[in-house]
């Protein structure tokens, strides 16, 4: 073992700070497609439809036992088999394909969950109010429904946000080259020096990302909260 | 005649709770609706405005004419666009202020340009004695002020008819009378509405027809003269006895 150098972490981060940028765009594909299926399950556990809602839970219960890093590897080698069957190629894909379709199956029912329980959060006598009011379903949805429910959704959104950042380390495995998997190429290139400072860099990165995230949250939360219990200074 | 329904029937499983019921009202009426808690008065009520889908039923309002099972959406809409609905627990838009609660259903639900409708709404919150409140959240407000501005919001749209669903009983005692005194103020001025409530001293004063409910029935149905100095029904009776104390003086 080589002694420790403090001053190496900060090489790190310099060197790995271009690859947040693969980080976030993974977690952008995967809350986009993953959130697109998170909507379909939530609306299909609310609606209580037989058909949708079975199928809905089948996939909650089917996506929720599988290991993210199973799931990655599923998807890198189960689909483009799966559609080479069809004769379409798509092996040479960029590897970012996979990690978000992955993570996007994943998510969907976190996600879904987190939608579910924002709506359900609010009085269904407003939407009620709404439609009496003279607004069609659609605009009593969006204008009075969803303006809280996102309010609703948000820290639970940005939970799943942190815990799908962490999760997303592990798409290294299959060779995305991200903040985790330029780490894990540095210290292949030192030969085992600084592998601890390596470490620690990356560590510092997610813990500053975290740290981000949840600003962000929690400033929107605040924000947006209009109407909500702790705005009555005004009256 | 402005408003009826016939044969509304509706069960919640095997539970029958409404079984044919009949409702007229005419232009101007207060028609006040009385009967015991699970009577089926509020299921009548969302019925009516579609909230709650009827087993069986027809409506007749205005120039529609359509089954409470099968109305169409457009039929829907326009049925809820000429009425307006004052809810028990008042049901205000949490993210909107007094003023967007009343504007809402002008701007979006009818299509009023935006100055005119903030203009009406400003008059309806004022109508309500809210002048002061335009720009306060609900959750700034007391409940008899969300009541009023639920009924600045009904008023505001100038529905041929407004549907009350017990609006004073959420309130603590000292707030009923505020609310009631502006419902008495718009059936002076000839609003017709629908009035489920258990405001005796309400129902005998303001009331053109009083329709006495149980167990999913209309038992009998009347002027507030014939119905609490005079019910014909015993069941009838038998309600106004428990909940007027001095019910048996004024036979
Ligand atoms: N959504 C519902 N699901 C099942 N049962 C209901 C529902 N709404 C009302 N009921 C039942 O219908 C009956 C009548 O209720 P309701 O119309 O609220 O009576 P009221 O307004 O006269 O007190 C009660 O027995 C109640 O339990
Ligand atoms: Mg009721």
């Amino acid at each position: 073992m080589h002694p420790f150098h403090p001053s190496y972490v900060f090489t790190v981060l310099v060197q790995l700070f271009p690859y947040i940028g693969v980080t976030l765009l993974m977690m952008l594909g995967t809350v986009i497609f993953g959130g697109a299926i998170g909507i379909l399950l939530a609306k299909a556990k609310i609606k209580r439809r037989i058909v949708p809602r079975a199928i809905a839970e089948v996939y909650t219960y089917l996506t929720r036992c599988v290991p993210s890093i199973i799931m990655l590897f599923i998807v890198y080698y189960g689909v483009p088999a799966l559609l080479l069957q069809f004769g379409i190629n798509i092996n040479n894909f960029n590897k970012g394909v996979f990690v978000i379709t992955a993570f996007s199956i994943l998510f969907a029912s976190n996600l879904g969950e987190v939608f579910r329980a924002a709506y359900l959060a609010v009085d269904p006598g407003q939407r009620e109010a709404a439609v009496c009011s003279g607004l069609s379903e659609f605009q009593a949805f969006y204008r009075i429904i969803l303006p809280q429910a996102a309010v609703h959704a948000l820290p639970n959104f940005s939970n799943m946000l942190v815990n799908l950042m962490k999760e997303g380390a592990l798409a290294y495995s299959i060779g995305l080259i991200d903040v985790m998997g330029e780490g894990n190429l540095l210290i292949g290139r030192n030969q085992g020096s600084y592998t601890l400072e390596t470490y620690l860099g990356m560590a510092i990165i997610y813990w500053a990302l975290t740290y981000v995230i949840e600003l962000i949250f929690g400033k929107l939360e605040k924000n947006l909260s209009k109407g909500k219990k702790h705005a009555t200074s005004v009256a | 005649m402005l408003f009826s329904v016939k044969n509304v029937s509706k069960a919640f499983k095997d539970n029958q709770v409404l079984k044919k019921v009949d409702l007229e009202v005419n232009k101007g009426d207060v028609v006040v609706i009385l009967g015991p808690s699970g009577s089926g008065k509020t299921t009548l009520l969302r019925c009516i405005d579609f909230l709650e889908k009827a087993d069986g039923g027809e409506l007749d309002f205005d120039d529609i004419h359509t089954d409470l099972s099968h109305a169409s959406a457009k039929t829907i809409e326009k049925v809820r666009k000429k009425s307006a609905f004052v809810f028990q627990n008042y049901n205000l838009f949490a993210n909107k202020t007094a003023l967007q609660n009343v504007t809402e259903g002008l701007t979006i639900g009818r299509k009023v340009p935006k100055d005119e409708a903030i203009e009406i709404a400003k008059k309806a919150l004022d109508k309500v004695g809210l002048s002061d409140k335009y720009d306060s959240y609900p959750v700034q407000l007391s409940g008899g002020q969300q009541q009023r501005v639920g009924i600045a919001r009904a008023i505001a749209v100038n529905p041929d008819i407004i549907l009350f669903d017990e609006p004073t009983s959420a309130l603590d005692p000292e707030l009923v009378g505020e609310v009631l005194k502006i419902m008495r103020e718009l059936a002076g001025e000839g609003i017709t509405m629908i009035v489920v409530t258990h405001e005796m001293k309400f129902a005998q004063d303001v009331a053109t027809k009083v329709v006495f409910m149980d167990g999913g029935v209309v038992v009998e149905e009347g002027t507030p003269k014939e119905i609490f100095t005079n019910p014909k029904e015993e069941r009838t009776r038998e309600f106004l006895m428990r909940i007027l104390p001095d019910f048996n003086y004024s036979i």
